[in-house]
């Protein structure tokens, strides 16, 4: 998978080179596969000698670096405990509850606009749409017509008599 | 409505009576679980308004901008908590006693049926926020700042309060929902003019329209994270709004009154986004595209015309939580570098990819990247203008290039090329920082399936 910068592990190396510098070796290592030998230095006690300029971006010593006492810091608080419950609470309430069933709420929220009286105000569009997709499946598959050219059923008219 | 104050109003005592271990996990909790009632509001019939009881009603503008803000509210606290952990606990809980009091402000103005109560609400949203802004910026420039903020604003909304008063006596009554139904043509006489001026003056200082923004570069670089957020979110939009609600009552001087306001915000557009080309400083920059975007509301409200409505509304929605983000993403770096510069933190690509991805979706957000809701705002605040008068589409054109060009730009400066050395002491991303981001983004791209109720009553 990632390795280097997104290796598992490599937060905690970024978390304490950000402050401390990179770790350094002990012992003596040589690779029996390559030639790579990982050495301690040869100066003892060699740290990247203190910078004579301060440059804007140097580390802030009254930084705290919350991942140093705790390396699984979430970033909430410097309570471990408090770090983590405080990172639950997002993640349930955030995510879990409120996208969540929101969004559930908003879509399953009804056919917009004025249901009383739809023709005045375009509403209803989405339900008129598929009850007249369903209208039609049912009348193809029953051999009807789709639509009749009559607006009303002619038997129910009743006419009055004719007067001569 | 009062599911959502009172729960807002006990925040209160629950920060000054929390254990002081548990005080960002209570009020963040309630926070969400308060926004999530306000969802409820979202459920919008008909054209009519929703009326909770005689001083508060929601509508399908109202109701975004009122789920807008109580989101915003747990957010603001999460983006907070890093920077006052060193600060004495009860500054820490009258800080969040701050934002709730803004909270409860913003959604009683978005709410309020009745101009009067709105417009002292409209006030009140200042002092919380002036009172962020002074005591918890950063810098000593942010004394200047509270100071232009307040003032631009309270310059701009006392003819307000003359010309409500005025219509107050004039009509009988200054329930929005009544007035709806009184209004008459408003005969063209100077005085007349004044009145549209003085109604629409406090609302384009917040906007704030070109010529009156000097306020906001300050205001919002000055914030601490939490101010930034709630003012380039949702107070912007509280003149957005205001516009909407007041040009109803003064119809038909807007026809000709709105030409030197269209020739500002036009303008305005291009300018502000040429100078974000040319800004060093990161918070800056996104200062200024709010007032460019902004630009584009006053432009589509002015129009007046059923689709211009529709892209204002969701403009604002969505510049709210894109304006959010990116104001949360340059305080990520801020915390790491203590320095607003951008290339002082720049190819952070390689070392935080993650951070990379919001960077990028921001960006991408803010630039009007289809099929987002900035998009749909945009393209229909375009459209409702060129058919107003073809010789805009030049200038928008030119806008949305310049936007491009200067999103592309913060992304290229802070995200991509070649790291500096001292990338080696930045800690990686906590994950109340990638949480943060999600937050804003989701409920973005949620939108952008199902924007219908982002769109506003005329939808």
């Amino acid at each position: 998978m990632a390795a280097g910068l997104l290796g598992l592990g490599a937060r905690r190396l970024l978390a304490v080179a950000a402050t401390r510098g990179l770790p350094v070796a002990h012992v003596r290592w040589e690779s029996s596969s390559s030639r790579a030998v990982i050495a301690p230095s040869a100066v003892a006690g060699k740290r990247t000698p203190e910078p004579t300029v301060r440059w804007q971006e140097d580390p802030d010593p009254e930084d705290e670096n919350l991942y140093e006492k705790n390396p699984d810091s979430h970033g909430y608080d410097k309570d471990p405990v408090v770090d983590l419950w405080n990172m639950r609470v997002v993640f349930f309430f955030g995510f879990s509850i409120v996208l969540v069933f929101g969004s559930t709420f908003v879509a399953y929220l009804p056919d917009y606009r004025c249901m009383g009286c739809p023709r005045e105000w375009n509403g209803m569009q989405e339900w008129a749409r598929r009850e007249a997709e369903r209208l039609v499946k049912y009348r193809e598959a029953n051999g009807l017509p789709i639509m009749e050219s009559n607006c009303f059923d002619p038997s129910k008219i009743q006419l009055p008599e004719d007067e001569d | 409505m009062l599911k959502i104050i009172i729960p807002t109003i006990m925040l209160i005592p629950l920060t000054w009576m929390s254990k002081p271990n548990m005080i960002w996990i209570n009020t963040t909790t309630y926070g969400l679980l308060i926004s999530l009632i306000s969802l409820f509001y979202l459920n919008q019939p008909n054209d009519n308004t929703l009326n909770s009881s005689l001083m508060f009603f929601s509508d399908s503008l109202s109701a975004p901008l009122l789920a807008l803000t109580t989101w915003l509210l747990p957010l603001m606290l999460m983006a907070s908590q890093h920077h006052l952990s060193k600060e004495p606990l009860t500054r820490k809980k009258l800080y969040i006693s701050m934002l709730i009091l803004l909270q409860l402000f913003l959604i009683m103005t978005f709410t309020a049926s009745e101009l009067i109560f709105f417009y002292i609400l409209f006030e009140a949203t200042l002092i919380p926020t002036l009172i962020i802004i002074t005591r918890w910026g950063n810098q000593t420039e942010r004394l200047n700042a509270g100071l232009y903020f307040l003032f631009y604003t309270l310059m701009g909304s006392l003819p307000l309060l003359v010309a409500l008063l005025y219509i107050h006596n004039f009509m009988g009554s200054l329930n929005f929902l009544m007035i709806q139904y009184w209004i008459q043509p408003l005969p063209n006489s100077w005085s007349n003019i004044f009145l549209w001026l003085a109604c629409m003056m406090a609302f384009m200082v917040k906007m704030p329209l070109y010529g009156l923004h000097l306020w906001l570069p300050k205001a919002h670089v000055e914030a601490p994270i939490a101010g930034s957020m709630v003012l380039a979110a949702v107070l912007l939009k509280l003149g957005g709004y205001g516009m909407m609600r007041i040009t109803t009552l003064l119809n038909p001087l807007t026809n000709f009154m709105a030409y030197p306001f269209m020739m500002l915000s036009l303008w305005g557009m291009i300018m502000t986004s040429s100078i974000c080309l040319r800004q060093t400083d990161l918070k800056s920059l996104i200062a200024y595209s709010s007032v460019s975007h902004m630009a584009l509301v006053i432009v589509a409200v002015l129009i007046q015309t059923p689709w211009s409505y529709m892209g204002a509304t969701a403009l604002m929605i969505a510049h709210g939580l894109t304006s959010s983000m990116l104001f949360c993403l340059a305080n990520s770096n801020y915390e790491r570098i203590h320095s607003r510069t951008m290339v002082l933190a720049r190819g952070l690509q390689t070392l935080l990819p993650l951070m990379a991805a919001w960077w990028l979706l921001a960006s991408l957000t803010n630039l009007a990247l289809p099929p987002t809701i900035n998009l749909i705002g945009e393209l229909f605040v375009v459209m409702s203008s060129f058919s107003w008068s073809n010789t805009t589409i030049i200038l928008m054109g030119i806008n949305i290039i310049i936007t491009a060009l200067y999103s592309l730009y913060m992304l290229i400066t802070t995200q991509r090329g070649k790291y500096s050395h001292h990338i080696k002491n930045i800690k990686p991303s906590f994950t109340r920082e990638n949480a943060l981001m999600t937050l804003h983004l989701l409920p973005l791209l949620l939108l952008s399936l199902n924007p219908k109720i982002i769109l506003g009553p005329i939808y």
